[in-house]
């Protein structure tokens, strides 16, 4: 097997800055040096926008958090301050557990109608194109506009939703006006407006499993349920559990829902952590809280993710 | 290697963020002048989308009178206007001249980021203190001097459907109506066969301090140190606003998110009576075969109307503090924005000035527009919490809901809202 | 024969489901003002008209902020193409020390909230004088982890061999990342250049602040202005999120031609 040859152009800074060997290195030394310049040369246009404009400006956050600051005065520092009455905020916590209860209904929704819808488009026959971009339409209407639709389906008066319901005998809850339904009213509109997301990434995986491994598998006799279960899930498996993985931290970040579609209401019922931050940043005029709000939900969302980084190899397959 | 290199780069560059940002806020080069020229910025919330040709009327005039000087202006909707604002204020590269609502520009005002006018008005021949609306002057002072130039106002008035009226036999309102006055015509106006409502009012926060005051009530102790508003005339006030919805009005149920709601009721003919600003006369008066006419709000045991009132900051960082004084007094007091805003059905300017006014005055619908200024007789203008303003109209606002949607009794809501304000103050 | 059948009638049912918003954006922004202001008026337009779509020019240039959208979108989405094709060819096929650290680094930008991050982003923009510039606007765009990420697990799932191959022809790295494995990632990389459009094409906030002068605003930013303090015209704001939708639409049709089956490399595998 020859030696991989070193990315002479893709990394000419990298190159330039590493140090010339004068001593004979041994074949790995220099393999694992190599590598490593191709690696900064390949990283470094992201690396470096990422430090500057992403990650410097959280440090700035992490920096604000520590202050009492309304943006439009002098900020004063006061320690951890923010932190500790973070400890004794019930709104806070109140809405910390809603963005919970959001999730556990969102993610499993929405990756299993996504899965389906994925599996369903997944198919060479006519007319493909045209249903999934409808599937798609959803994904980039606005969700003021949504937000609008849903309501009106949901209008627990004269919806859509409840006058089905009512036809089959089920009396249909207040939805979004009333403070127990107002939560999976937001689920249903999110999962409905994100299910074409998670098809299009996971139809971008299903279209990479070779055809004849499933003929073959058919030969064998698989159904349809062992088929998918042993084949496609797992050849997908990296696709899965990208979309789970984002899923989870754009979860942790529900917004824009909640804001057009409830306003964190009736009473708060439905408030989330980022309308929390929001608020106290530019309208409450706490900068400082709102930043050490956004670290303890940096945290917690980098815990999870970590968390399925490792779960990660009990499930997803690599070639 | 290159990790520990990289990590140390990451460090490096998070550094200089930090420092860029505690930077900030240091250069104080407020209220500079470099003669009354060059361009001027201002930002404001109250054009778009519908008066910026008016807007533009006025700037022409103002480049025309001062030669030298341009304006440059920018624009947001409300709701993004101060994330911007406060945005730019922070990363100082705040816009010279920028419109405030009166709630949030105490807030401002200590902030240290508005720059006092007094002495540039003194400076000023052709500024007259007494063509400014009075109350308005007053309510942009901080701590005794003029932050911000009243540029303008409205009030809140009742809307009625005179047809609906006459239909159901029942008298118009007048200025002597009481709460009952309105219940029981509203009672008699409901008609839901038809789709028919008899009053509409929004329950929030502005509705209830209105409210409360309209009950003799006082929403803050005399000291200012309390909230009060839980007492048995808040309760009295949550409950008037609180019985509409279901009875007299439609409930959040049936109007079911839809936009405007309220607003296409009345142009549909399905809305009795109506509380809400005089910002909508201009859409109403041009819908056809609306027949509407306005008067003052019930009170309970008194009178009180809601005002909101606008005014033109000068930044505290300005380079150009001549011109943009000159701008702000412009957008609040010269000829040409009277008559722009009046002839627009824009907001009204904040301006003592009966001649200008007369021509308003005169015209239809509504016959009886002088409520608008008969209005201004009994002000309640909102409470103001220094820089807690919004969160405590939030907390109010969703008390009402917690009370209207049943998570709590009208006066549990209030007691929790009351401690609430009140742990604000501190 | 029938599963075909119970196929497209799943997908049909689930199509019209999906057509709601699009439908209802389309309805609106054809509806004339008084049939709009009128509760008891029918849901579809009588007669429809196209009024709306000719008053978006009224609160904002258009045209203007169509363009800046265009321009902004375009050099975004191919510049996050570059940088993020890069730099999971790194994570994926290069093993260097501290690798899976510095990719959680990546993925730990994605985890704090735009709305705070604004701020002392802002600030440093003012201290590089970019406030108000094309450069201010797109800088903190044209890098996505998102698309590192997605990226990443495409590359991952295309086996080792291919590489190995590549070197024994004498291919160094920029050409087994150009020429051997971006080909074979199209589906991925047509798929998110789709998602890397439509972020910068409906972001809002950062274009709001950063753009101070019309010359730099996008048309979110200008569809914002059409909504009123004290009401707002929603057959125009539909004309205009139904204008804005429609180069999203035609991007990703456009780039369904690349998420196809690829080549199977089941040969190759051992």
């Amino acid at each position: 097997m020859t030696e991989p040859r070193t990315a002479t152009t893709a990394a000419p800074t990298a190159r330039a800055n590493a140090p010339t060997p004068r001593v004979r290195r041994s074949g790995a030394a220099r393999r694992r040096l190599r590598t490593a310049v191709a690696a900064a040369g390949f990283l470094a246009p992201s690396l470096l926008l990422l430090l500057g404009f992403w990650i410097g400006p959280m440090l700035g956050t992490a920096w604000v958090s520590l202050q009492d600051w309304n943006l439009i005065g002098v900020p004063t520092f006061v320690g951890l301050d923010n932190y500790t009455e973070l400890l004794g905020d019930a709104e806070f916590h109140a809405a910390l557990g809603h963005t919970l209860a959001y999730l556990a209904g969102y993610l499993p929704l929405v990756l299993v109608c996504g899965l389906a819808v994925a599996l369903l488009l997944d198919a060479k026959l006519p007319a493909m194109t045209l249903y999934r971009a409808t599937f798609f339409l959803p994904v980039i209407s606005s969700w003021v506009a949504v937000s609008l639709l849903w309501k009106w389906l949901l209008n627990p008066a004269d919806g859509l939703v409840n006058r089905i319901l009512g036809a089959l005998g089920v009396p249909g809850p207040g939805w979004w006006t009333d403070p127990d339904w107002a939560m999976p009213s937001v689920v249903l509109a999110s999962v409905w407006k994100d299910v074409g997301f998670v098809a299009v990434i996971l139809l971008a995986g299903l279209q990479a499993i070779p055809r004849d491994l499933l003929e073959a598998a058919a030969l064998d006799g698989a159904g349809w349920w062992r088929k998918l279960r042993s084949i496609t899930l797992p050849m997908i498996s990296p696709s899965l559990f990208f979309v789970t993985v984002i899923s989870l931290i754009n979860g942790f970040q529900v917004f824009d829902q909640v804001w057009v579609m409830t306003e964190g209401g009736p009473g708060g019922a439905s408030s989330v952590v980022v309308e929390q931050i929001v608020n106290n940043a530019f309208s409450y005029g706490r900068v400082g809280y709102a930043s050490a709000m956004s670290i303890v939900l940096f945290a917690v969302i980098l815990l999870v993710t970590l968390a399925q980084l490792r779960l990660q190899r009990r499930w997803v397959h690599y070639e | 290697m290159t990790t520990r290199r990289r990590v140390l780069a990451a460090a490096a560059g998070a550094l200089a963020a930090v420092s860029l940002l505690a930077a900030c806020g240091q250069d104080a080069s407020g209220g500079a002048d470099d003669g009354a020229t060059g361009t001027v910025t201002y930002f404001t919330f109250s054009a778009a989308p519908d008066h910026l040709k008016d807007l533009d009327a006025i700037k022409a005039e103002f480049e025309k009178q001062n030669p030298g000087i341009t304006v440059q202006v920018q624009t947001a909707a409300y709701d993004d206007y101060f994330t911007k604002l406060q945005t730019a204020i922070a990363g100082g590269t705040a816009p010279d001249t920028f419109e405030l609502n009166y709630e949030n520009f105490v807030t401002y005002a200590r902030a240290g980021a508005l720059l006092p006018l007094d002495e540039r008005a003194k400076a000023d021949q052709d500024y007259d203190a007494n063509r400014l609306y009075p109350k308005a002057r007053e309510a942009f002072q901080f701590k005794g001097k003029l932050y911000a130039v009243p540029s303008t106002f409205s009030d809140v008035v009742l809307f009625y459907n005179k047809k609906l009226f006459d239909a159901a036999g029942v008298a118009h309102p007048t200025a002597d109506w009481t709460w009952a006055d309105e219940r029981a015509a509203a009672e008699k106006l409901t008609n839901k066969a038809k789709g028919v409502y008899g009053d509409y009012q929004p329950v929030t926060f502005h509705e209830f301090y209105k409210a409360l005051a309209q009950n003799g009530g006082s929403f803050l102790s005399e000291d200012g140190k309390k909230a009060t508003f839980n007492d048995a005339k808040g309760l009295e006030a949550a409950q008037w606003l609180l019985s509409k919805p279901g009875t007299v009005q439609p409930t959040v149920a049936e109007i079911g998110g839809k936009a405007d709601y309220d607003t296409a009721l009345f142009t549909s003919g399905k809305l009795a009576m109506w509380h809400n600003g005089i910002w909508q006369i201009s859409k109403l008066a041009g819908t056809a075969g609306l027949d509407f006419d306005i008067v003052t709000e019930p009170g309970n045991t008194r009178k009180a109307n809601a005002v909101f009132m606008n005014a033109t900051a000068v930044s505290a960082k300005t380079k150009k503090a001549t011109a943009a004084w000159k701008w702000a007094r412009f957008l609040g007091s010269s000829q040409k924005a009277v008559e722009t805003r009046l002839g627009s059905n824009w907001e009204l300017p904040a301006v003592s000035d009966q001649a200008a006014f007369d021509s308003y005055l005169k015209k239809t619908p509504p016959a009886n527009r002088k409520a608008v200024f008969d209005a201004l007789a009994d002000i309640a203008l909102p409470p103001v919490l220094d820089a807690q303003q919004s969160k405590m109209q939030d907390i109010v606002t969703q008390a009402l809901e917690k009370a209207a949607s049943g998570q709590a009794t009208p006066q549990q809501a209030l007691d929790d809202a009351a401690a609430a304000v009140t742990a604000l103050i501190k | 024969m029938s599963r075909k059948i119970l196929r497209y009638l799943a997908l049909t049912l689930g199509a019209v489901a999906m057509l709601g918003p699009f439908a209802w954006m389309l309805i609106t922004s054809l509806t004339g003002d008084p049939q709009l202001a009128r509760v008891d008026a029918p849901l579809l337009p009588d007669p429809p008209t196209i009024e709306p779509y000719g008053r978006l020019g009224e609160a904002f240039p258009f045209w203007r902020f169509a363009a800046n959208s265009v321009g902004v979108a375009v050099v975004s989405t191919l510049l996050q193409l570059f940088t993020s094709a890069t730099a999971a060819y790194a994570f994926s096929r290069l093993r260097f020390r501290g690798s899976g650290a510095v990719f959680v680094l990546y993925l730990a930008t994605m985890m704090i909230p735009m709305q705070v991050i604004i701020v002392p982003l802002f600030i440093e923009m003012r201290h590089l004088g970019l406030v108000d510039s094309y450069a201010g606007l797109l800088l903190p765009t044209i890098v996505s982890s998102f698309g590192v990420f997605m990226l990443r697990q495409a590359f991952l799932a295309l086996p080792m061999e291919l590489d190995e191959a590549a070197y024994v022809d004498g291919a160094g790295h920029l050409r087994v990342f150009a020429q051997v494995l971006l080909p074979l990632v199209a589906p991925a990389l047509a798929t998110f250049a789709v998602f890397a459009f439509m972020s910068s094409w409906n972001a809002f906030l950062w274009p709001l602040v950063i753009a101070q002068t019309e010359a730099h605003m996008t048309l979110p930013v200008g569809l914002s202005l059409l909504q009123g303090r004290y009401s707002t015209a929603w057959n125009v704001v539909m004309a205009g999120s139904t204008m804005s939708v429609l180069p999203i639409l035609a991007l990703y049709v456009f780039a369904q031609r690349y998420v196809v089956r690829g080549i199977t490399f089941t040969g190759i595998k051992s």
